[in-house]
């Protein structure tokens, strides 16, 4: 406990904050937003490709299975409420309760990207669809596969924050502001997926 | 700086109803999905599904990432990248042909 | 305070406390020694860079001429470009904001310290990663050539200087498919590729950080509209980069897979789309020339009015004029690409987004000129240099107009012409203005003054020898000289100019020469500068020259733009500035204070994690190019691990340990604080 106290009598150096918003969150934000020119130029390139005709090979649009994408989206979707769920019991100091649903999020990002492995297995095994069958499947294997990376990394950090969390008998006021930058990076990978389940599975057409 | 926020939080049973909104949302996507197979709705499908999606999108944003209850300047950035983004990769996609502007 | 100190579970979390030597500089995350690695790391790559145009010149300077081989200069047009670009206008620009923008804004330091040292050594692993392309990079020839000409050969065709050869060779904007696998193998490309994606980052995790400290660090009474201009510009180019490094970071990772892995993004024959690359290159390549130039924007506008001793005119219009340059600056991309097949209508729009850039840039230059007149004018170097930005800019932005009318485009692109402008703009215009910046803030560094006779020697060499060499390019140009191209015939009449184009190169060199020896010895016996050499107008004279670890023993309470100058001067009847008669004691006031705090002023701690997490980036990236082999394999889990490692150190290591400010009078450099801390534990 009492690195938790040493944690608590300090706040980046006790300085006064102009927008009256903590550094780390507002860093996390603009990161965010920076974010959007990423996962669009992604986003842009798949669709240039995904539906140009006259490339060899299969496209990603012949072989989508949307059910199975429908049950992964919602997957990820509800990791989002397990994720506010753990940040609103971690500033009600339910240390316990914080840990639960942290490692319920972490989980269900677990079983999402379980998902994908699934389902690029499929595509590459079974359909013979690889990266560098056509620039389509590329795309959609890199947009896909950087999504699943930022997936992964944030799968790292919540464990990392619950097992600070065991270690330690709870998490600090400092560290609970980053369990709520960890949420708002969650999220933002949530709304990316929001994104590209509909733009690139539900939007889906054949190639012309 | 503490974390304890002043403004209100919904409270964890709104989280819950704010996540059946998005599972229904969620169906209603896929549903269109397969009407749209049948019915061929054509332009309509896709505003519907984008309306949708942009629906969840900012619902998650503002309430789960409680952006609506933040400072504003938080919004803006936010606002900011997500507007650049857009402008900058329609006219990509215009100028490749895969958006079509009258004209263009 | 010694309630607080906890001794950590293993010493390897322990908090370095060294404040001299090496170690101390590998742990540094003061903002002013990381600004001044960064300088000093560009200004090496400047030499390295220049290096490489001189080489070009000498070349250029015969017609036929077969000095190098094209294969060697094909290589060395790449590296010019992006060792200028990336590997020194952008960090020396870096060094400038890193070292004063807390200083501008009244503020201890940045407002994530580690953060900012991790950019740095981000920015150091890269630079060294991509310059080892010269000892590991390969350069082969396409699959089928036929060894007829350029880098198609693989000795690099026919020529005395081959060396170099295998480095990057598809130029510095890498047009695909040309830079891609199938007609450039090899791995000079891949260290390219992958080298800019590490500067790419750095320059991101910096941006994030001066955007959190211009927004939340600045000091009682400092609103933003009160900033100095270069704390303004330093907050544009913060949100261009924000902005713009995430598409390159994508295109290059594209570029990456294309080469490495086998995706079919750009290979034409599979159906990848070459003009997808040209996009996604220039929606970041455009917004990069803002972010190269509004640095040295903010340092003219800081000069200027010192040494017109006048305010600058239109404060106000000149920063929303820079925020305005930002934002369009998101509009113009595809003026690149006139000559690449867009749409008319896309011409037309992208035409006149460009002509539109101008006008927020011609308020600048009015507002520029207009605080000059009228003004009593010092000349002494930052002027002349200052003035130098304002003049050859000028005329590097009205080339750059004649780009926006279309059909003219079509004449002038990959012609000499295009050279001439955007050297006129990043040399005469970027170059000039840092270089105005380092002889005015000199004394900041370093409690000197450089040699003013000397820096006039500077000034003059190099503006003499900028003229010859890229005056005469617009006429080459127009004439038909080629860019990009190793040689050209007799026939063409280009010899004339072109010797004297390498005369004006090398008197660059030459200025360059006086500079360094003037900056080598003022730094050891220039005169002592005092506190306000230049009585100067914003506050970060007003702290002692050079500049305490503390940056600030109290903050100042900023009360009006200027807020310095209006200590020192009031105004008369007619406007006319009067010394007050307390502003000498001011100054000595806050000489003294500034060396001697009340009381111990904590600062950031010191940290080793930035460097080893940095450390694992190029083993990753070695890794990636050399993926087909084990031992590439393991080199990527290996950097991956360091990096996982040193994150975890990061987040676990103390807060805050007692380190105060090592200017203070202290016998070993800790505080007596600490050594009571260190006296109470068990």
């Amino acid at each position: 406990m009492s690195d938790l106290a040493h944690d608590a009598a300090l706040s980046d150096h006790g300085e006064h904050e102009s927008t009256g918003i903590e550094n780390r969150k507002l860093g996390m934000w603009v990161f965010l937003s920076s974010e959007f020119l990423f996962f669009g130029a992604l986003i842009t390139n798949y669709l240039l490709y995904s539906n140009r005709g006259g490339f060899e090979g299969v496209y990603p649009s012949e072989i989508y299975d949307i059910p199975f994408t429908s049950v992964s989206s919602f997957v990820l979707l509800m990791s989002s409420l397990t994720m506010v769920l753990a940040h609103n019991a971690q500033s009600r100091h339910d240390q316990n309760g914080a840990r639960t649903w942290l490692f319920a999020t972490a989980s269900l990002g677990a079983v999402f990207l379980g998902g994908q492995v699934f389902e690029f297995t499929e595509f590459i095994v079974i359909y013979d669809m690889t990266l560098s069958t056509n620039p389509a499947a590329s795309a959609f294997f890199v947009l896909t596969g950087f999504h699943g990376a930022h997936v992964a990394i944030g799968v790292i950090m919540l464990l990392s924050l619950w097992g600070m969390s065991r270690r330690r008998g709870g998490l600090s006021d400092r560290q609970g502001l980053n369990l709520e930058l960890v949420g708002l990076y969650w999220h933002f990978v949530d709304i990316i997926w929001i994104v590209i389940f509909t733009v690139v599975y539900l939007l889906s057409t054949p190639p012309t | 700086m503490s974390t304890e926020h002043t403004t209100d939080h919904p409270t964890p049973s709104q989280y819950w109803k704010i996540a059946v909104v998005l599972a229904v949302l969620t169906a209603i996507e896929v549903a269109l999905f397969y009407i749209n197979r049948e019915l061929e709705l054509g332009p309509l499908n896709a505003v519907l599904l984008i309306s949708l999606a942009l629906l969840k999108f900012v619902i998650v944003v503002g309430w789960y990432m409680h952006l609506r209850f933040e400072k504003s300047l938080l919004s803006r950035f936010f606002t900011a990248g997500f507007l650049l983004a857009s402008g900058c990769y329609l006219v990509v996609l215009s100028a490749l042909g895969i958006v079509v502007i009258r004209g263009g | 305070m010694t309630a607080t100190a906890e001794r950590p579970q293993t010493t390897i979390f322990r908090r370095p406390r060294s404040t001299t030597g090496l170690w101390s500089w590998l742990t540094t995350v003061d903002h002013k020694r990381i600004g001044i690695l960064y300088g000093y790391a560009a200004f090496t790559f400047f030499i390295l860079g220049g290096i490489e145009a001189l080489l070009l010149r000498i070349q250029l300077t015969q017609a036929n001429s077969e000095f190098l081989t094209a294969g060697a200069y094909n290589a060395l047009f790449t590296m010019h470009g992006t060792t200028m670009i990336f590997l020194f206008v952008m960090p020396v620009s870096s060094a400038f904001m890193n070292y004063l923008l807390p200083l501008l804004i009244g503020a201890r330091d940045v407002a994530f310290p580690r953060l900012n040292a991790l950019s740095w050594w981000i920015f150091f692993f890269g630079g060294i990663f991509l310059y080892s392309t010269f000892f590991f990079g390969t350069s082969l020839p396409p699959v089928g050539a036929d060894g007829i000409s350029g880098n198609l050969a693989a000795g690099g065709g026919p020529g005395s200087f081959n060396f170099l050869a295998s480095s990057p060779d598809g130029g510095w904007f890498s047009y695909q498919p040309n830079a891609g696998p199938l007609y450039s193998p090899g791995t000079a490309m891949d260290y390219w590729a992958l080298g800019l994606q590490m500067l790419g980052l750095a320059s991101l995790v910096s941006a994030i950080n001066f955007i959190v400290t211009v927004f939340n660090m600045r000091a009682l009474g400092m609103r933003l509209l009160r900033m100095p201009v270069f704390a303004w510009m330093t907050t544009v180019v913060a949100f261009l980069l924000l902005f713009s490094l995430p598409i390159i970071a994508v295109a290059l990772f594209m570029v990456a897979f294309d080469r490495q892995f086998g995706t079919v993004f750009f290979a034409a024959t599979g159906g990848g789309d070459p003009i997808l690359w040209q996009h996604l290159f220039w929606l970041f390549g455009h917004p990069e020339v803002y972010i190269l130039v509004l640095p040295a924007m903010g340092i003219v506008s800081e000069v200027l009015p010192v040494f017109s001793r006048k305010p600058l005119f239109g404060y106000s219009a000149v920063v929303f004029a820079g925020a305005a340059i930002g934002f369009l600056g998101f509009g113009v991309w595809a003026h690149h690409m006139f000559a690449s097949g867009i749409t008319p209508v896309a011409q037309a729009a992208f035409g006149l987004a460009t002509m539109i850039i101008a006008i927020p840039t011609g308020i600048k230059i009015f507002n520029w000129m207009g605080t000059m007149w009228g003004g009593r004018l010092k000349l002494n170097t930052p002027l002349l240099f200052a003035m130098g930005f304002v003049g050859m800019f000028t005329i590097g932005g009205l080339s750059g107009v004649t780009h926006s009318v279309v059909p003219s485009d079509w004449q002038q692109t990959d012609t000499y012409y295009i050279v001439a402008h955007f050297h006129y703009v990043l040399f005469g215009g970027a170059v000039f203005g840092l270089f105005a910046g380092l002889y005015y803030w000199f004394p900041k560094l370093t409690g000197r003054l450089m040699n003013d006779r000397w820096g006039k020697v500077h000034f003059w060499l190099m503006f003499i020898g900028f003229n010859l060499t890229f005056a005469p390019m617009h006429w080459l140009g127009l004439q038909g000289m080629v860019r990009r191209t190793w040689k050209y015939a007799p026939e063409t009449g280009l010899e004339p100019w072109n010797v004297a184009v390498t005369v004006g190169a090398f008197t660059i060199a030459l200025s360059i020469a006086v500079f360094m020896v003037n900056w080598w010895t003022s730094r050891r016996r220039g005169p002592k500068s005092g506190i306000d050499p230049w009585d100067a107008r914003t506050v970060e004279w007003m702290t002692p020259s050079p500049t305490p670890e503390h940056n600030f023993t109290e903050p100042p309470v900023v009360t009006r733009l200027d807020h310095f100058w209006h200590l020192k001067y009031d105004e008369d009847e007619e406007g006319r500035p009067v010394r007050r008669p307390d502003a000498d004691q001011l100054l000595e006031r806050l000489e003294y204070e500034g060396y001697n705090p009340k009381s111990p002023i904590h600062l950031p701690n010191p940290s080793y994690f930035p460097l080893t997490t940095a450390m694992g980036l190029p083993l990753i990236f070695y890794g990636i190019i050399y993926h087909t082999s084990s031992w590439g394999k393991a080199l990527i889990v290996l950097g991956a691990l360091v990096m996982l490692a040193s994150l975890i150190g990061w987040g676990m290591e103390p807060v805050e340990e007692p380190h105060v400010s090592h200017d203070q009078d202290d016998d070993d450099g800790d505080s007596a604080d600490f050594e009571q801390a260190e006296a109470d534990h068990v």
